[in-house]
């Protein structure tokens, strides 16, 4: 069927136009007689009211419902509401079994949580494509009205049909004195003084004022879409880079997946003093932290950088004091002081060799726990290192493994050569640490690989043959090249929400027919303010209203 | 002066603000309800008295900036770091909101309402160990004063919202109709006054055991997660202090001390397995107090009046314009939103980027602080485009103060966060 959308002014309107984009004359039956016009665009037809939608017109149809996306943002909370039920998993580090975890402590309820992916709500499919979703229809709903609109509001007729008029929710009909061109060219500087921008035709008038204020919601959307934007391409490869590092003090290490270096030249960890804390908490041992600080210097690497063989070089970019809330930031590499460790940790020893039969020494070496020299001379030996362990165990198959890449418990596996030893050498593993020495039962291991424990030993005589570092500093280092674009959006949405609910689009039209003054008030809120002023107009014209009479809404009386 | 003399002149000014803005409340039922007393003329008799009332709140709301202000100079940072200096805050800025909308719309019924919002807020934030506590390294930051504060201006918006929106459905609800919908609404209507009542339940019964001194002790062995700071699971002993007796004691818990209370000797249940933590059960054992006490209250109440809640408050709406309400309600939400988005979410992004190097975490509060912006662009949205206008915003304005309501405390009760320093009872 073909609707018929020719108004009686003889404008053709598009199908799905509720008031005549000419004369405003409602195109569609409104009921009873007195009931409010339906404003929302102006009664422009979308876009997606089409007469034969085809498929991406449906598509576009879906998206561009407002009911539609009240339901994406009703599910989007509700799946919101799920993840915060239980801890979700991205809260752990050192997760290795969540499933398991989430029975022991949760139960069966937190077995079933975590079985439904709930424990990984905000990363789960359903709830990016909810966000996905969200953006469509953003995207659509806006471009959908904002452009009908515009035209609407663009081209505007002063002289509306009588109904547009009666049919608005701040509507006035009273008797004019006189000249009716006279009386709207007297009005016109009146309504001009309230800030409304006024044009006159002949008995007619409209007044507008900040229409501005109507694209404060595309504003929002379109900061909204840039947001999301950003969100959504701040994971791809080369974008984004997290990364958790310990920095021992005193030492230059390099940032992983970077050319940079950085040093951590003191930690620093301050408590309050018991003077400075509250009576409650004074004498009771309770320790509250004052001030976590790294002195960090950040150098680039100039030459030689992925080489392993040459000392690279270095340059120092800048330097800073790292503290909560007061990150380095160097060009978009931000360090972020995350946690700290004031537990020694192991830097370098200077062990002796030692004959074990005869007690002969074969000289000092020194041991560096990072970097340590590929192999060593001592006397007739030979030490060749094969392989390190930062941080020993042996996994399930009894093979020698490292749990982390902290010197939690070093270990170094060399192959000696020399005299009574066998010609291809012999295995020989050592712990730096006395701890690990006896823990991991070093004499046994060695036994097994080949017995030279029997022979030699390595010994640290001195204390002062240890090195230690007193702190590390465990910074987060991130990039995000995508935070611009962020914050952008965020800026953009500030705005719209500033333009669109702190201003309002006032428009007042006016007609004079025998002497009969209509006016017509509208307005995207606050319609007590719009009273208000056609009050004060209307007094100044020298007709006194109520502010009341003048609602033509629910409850008239 | 010293700073101890500041923190009293505080502690001084926060009680005498607090009955100010209770006689205030008193004041103004009465220039309300007096209108229809004998030998008295109505307008003139409201007009008065609702000057007075206003004064007299006027004068609390200064006394509430006395607190603010001496409390600020003692502690030497701006007080809004824990439960009792936000709540004390939030409560502040609802009596600013009240201020404001008041002198637009001069209706002197909105103070029958949003003052006894603003006297349970403040009474609640009293619950809270009131001393100053000094800030740990990530809460020193420019972006506590501006997050904070602007957050809880969007939220007192949004309960002088709740308010009028709650006068709008008292006075537009049929109280006698016998009709289906009238009796739905008015079941609602009184459910929500319940729950109002139990909030004071919850408050009576903090002050009342904390006056008699009661206490009783539990210890548990707990499971610590693996963390970000301790990745090893481990198991350590906590011990946890009841201030009131324990009908729930903490989930696999042993009793070290018990005060008697009513021959009741050893805790009445125990808590299920999955209320975590022994701080976990003492909140679940305020919860069931809270509930009772506001049941006996709100039981008291309906033998005092014999008849609902609801149907005792709605007369005095009479003479007031629904439609006034629905727009009031509205501009105090559309007033508010923008400065929430502020507020509650730019800037603690701004915030959570600078101190954490990622500006959202997923954490339980910033989901609920989303969850809450989203509930209320669902709101403008329903009213802007789908004319959800008098009736059904109402009750979406009062659901969503609710919603805001679990951000600030639920979380805190039920989940807790990075924000869980807050610390609750």
């Amino acid at each position: 069927m073909i609707e018929n959308t020719k108004c009686e002014c003889g404008h053709q309107n598009r199908v799905g136009t509720v008031l005549c984009e000419a004369c405003g004359k409602p195109l569609i039956e409104l009921g009873e007689a007195g009931g409010l016009l339906e404003m929302r665009y102006d009664g422009a037809a979308r876009r997606s009211q089409r007469a034969n939608p085809g498929i991406i017109d449906l598509v576009w149809n879906f998206f561009s419902s407002v009911k539609v996306a009240v339901y994406l943002i009703v599910l989007t909370l509700l799946g919101a509401m799920l993840g915060t039920i239980y801890p979700q998993v991205s809260t752990f580090v050192n997760l290795q079994n969540p499933e398991e975890y989430y029975k022991n402590t949760y139960g069966t309820l937190g077995s079933i949580y975590y079985q439904l992916g709930l424990a990984d709500t905000y990363n789960s499919w359903w709830f990016i494509l909810l966000l996905v979703m969200i953006g469509s229809s953003l995207v659509i709903c806006s471009l959908d009205r904002v452009l009908p609109l515009y035209k609407a509001l663009s081209k505007q007729k002063i002289k509306k049909h009588m109904e547009f008029l009666t049919r608005q929710r701040v509507v006035y009909q009273g008797q004019v004195e006189g000249s009716a061109e006279e009386w709207i060219q007297r009005a016109a500087p009146v309504i001009k003084k309230k800030g409304y921008r006024v044009h006159t035709e002949g008995t007619a008038l409209l007044a507008e004022k900040q229409r501005f204020s109507r694209w404060g919601p595309y504003v929002i959307h379109i900061g909204l879409i840039i947001f999301l934007l950003a969100v959504l391409f701040r994971g791809m490869p080369g974008l984004h880079m997290d990364e958790y590092v310990s920095f021992p003090e005193g030492e230059i290490k390099r940032i992983p997946g970077t050319t940079f270096y950085l040093k951590n030249e003191q930690f620093t960890v301050k408590y309050y003093t018991e003077q400075e804390l509250p009576k409650e908490f004074q004498n009771k041992g309770k320790l509250v932290a004052k001030l976590f600080q790294t002195k960090a210097v950040l150098y680039e690497c100039t030459s030689n950088c992925n080489d392993p063989s040459k000392t690279p070089q270095l340059k120092e970019v800048t330097r800073h004091d790292i503290e909560v809330n007061k990150p380095l930031d160097y060009k978009g590499l931000v360090a972020y002081q995350y946690d700290f460790d004031l537990t020694p940790k192991l830097r370098s020893v200077q062990p002796v060799l030692v004959n074990k039969v005869t007690g002969e020494e074969y000289g000092k070496f020194k041991l560096d726990m990072m970097n340590p020299q590929r192999s060593f001379t001592l006397g007739p030996y030979t030490l060749e290192l094969k392989n390190k362990f930062m941080d020993f165990m042996l996994n399930d198959d009894g093979e020698p493994t490292s749990k982390s890449p902290n010197p939690n418990a070093p270990a170094f596996l060399f192959l000696v050569k020399g005299p009574d030893l066998p010609k291809d050498g012999a295995q020989y593993l050592y712990f730096p640490k006395q701890v690990d020495k006896e823990r991991f039962q070093q004499d046994l291991i060695n036994e097994k690989l080949g017995g030279v424990e029997k022979k030699l030993e390595l010994d640290v005589k001195h204390m002062t043959d240890v090195d230690f570092s007193k702190a590390s500093s465990y910074l987060n280092i991130r990039m995000d090249r995508a935070m611009p674009f962020v914050w952008t959006g965020l800026a953009i949405v500030m705005l719209g929400l500033v333009l669109g609910f702190y201003w309002t689009h006032r428009r007042i039209w006016l007609r004079i027919d025998d002497g009969q003054l209509t006016l017509g008030g509208h307005t995207t809120k606050n319609f007590f303010g719009l009273r208000r002023e056609v009050v004060a107009i209307l007094k100044t014209m020298g007709i006194e209203v109520d502010e009341k009479s003048l609602d033509n809404g629910r409850n008239k009386g | 002066m010293s700073l101890a003399d500041l923190l009293e002149i505080s502690k001084q000014a926060f009680m005498y603000s607090f009955f100010l803005y209770c006689i205030s409340f008193i004041a103004f039922a009465v220039s309300v309800i007096g209108k229809s007393w004998r030998n008295r003329d109505p307008v003139q008799h409201e007009r008065k008295w609702g000057r007075l009332s206003f004064f007299i709140s006027t004068v609390g709301l200064l006394g509430h900036l006395l607190y603010f202000g001496t409390r600020w100079a003692a502690a030497g940072r701006i007080p809004v770091s824990n439960m009792y200096e936000f709540m004390s805050f939030l409560s502040m800025m609802i009596m600013v909101a009240f201020t404001i909308v008041f002198i637009i719309y001069r209706k002197t019924l909105l103070g029958l309402f949003a003052l006894p919002i603003a006297i349970i807020v403040m009474a609640y934030a009293a619950v809270f160990p009131t001393e100053v506590q000094p800030l740990i390294p990530s809460l020193q930051s420019i972006w506590l004063y501006i997050h904070v504060t602007l957050a809880a201006t969007g939220e007192s918006f949004f309960a002088v919202g709740f308010a009028a929106a709650f006068m709008y459905l008292l006075r537009t609800v049929n109280f006698d109709g016998r009709e289906k919908s009238d009796r739905r609404q008015r079941w609602w209507v009184e459910f929500t006054m319940f729950s109002i009542v139990i909030v004071i339940g919850f408050i009576v019964v903090v002050f009342a055991f904390r006056a008699s001194g009661y206490q009783a002790v539990f210890s548990s062995e707990q499971v610590v997660a693996a963390t970000e700071t301790s990745p090893e699971v481990s198991t350590k002993s906590d011990s946890v202090v009841y201030n009131m007796p324990p009908i729930v004691a903490p989930y696999n818990s042993k009793t070290d001390s018990m005060q008697s209370f009513l021959g009741m000797n050893s805790p009445l249940l125990h808590a299920p397995s999955w209320i975590e933590g022994v701080t976990a059960g003492r909140k679940l054992n305020t919860i069931v107090w809270s509930v009772i006490a506001g049941a006996i209250i709100y039981a008291l109440l309906r033998l005092l009046v014999r008849r609902p809640l609801g149907k005792l408050v709605s007369p005095l709406l009479k003479g007031l314009d629904p439609d006034d309400l629905d727009e009031i309600s509205y501009r105090a939400i559309a007033i508010g939103f923008p400065i929430f988005t502020l507020g509650a979410l730019v800037f603690a992004m701004i915030w959570a980027q600078q101190a954490w190097g990622r500006f959202w975490g997923w954490d339980p509060k910033e989901v609920w602080a989303l969850i809450s912006w989203l509930y209320y662009s669902a709101y403008l949205h329903l009213r802007l485009s789908r004319g959800f206008q008098g009736r059904k915003a109402s009750w979406l304005a009062v659901l969503g103060f609710l919603v805001i309501m679990f951000t600030l405390v639920g979380v805190n009760l039920v989940i807790a966060g990075l924000h869980s320093y807050a610390g609750t009872n």
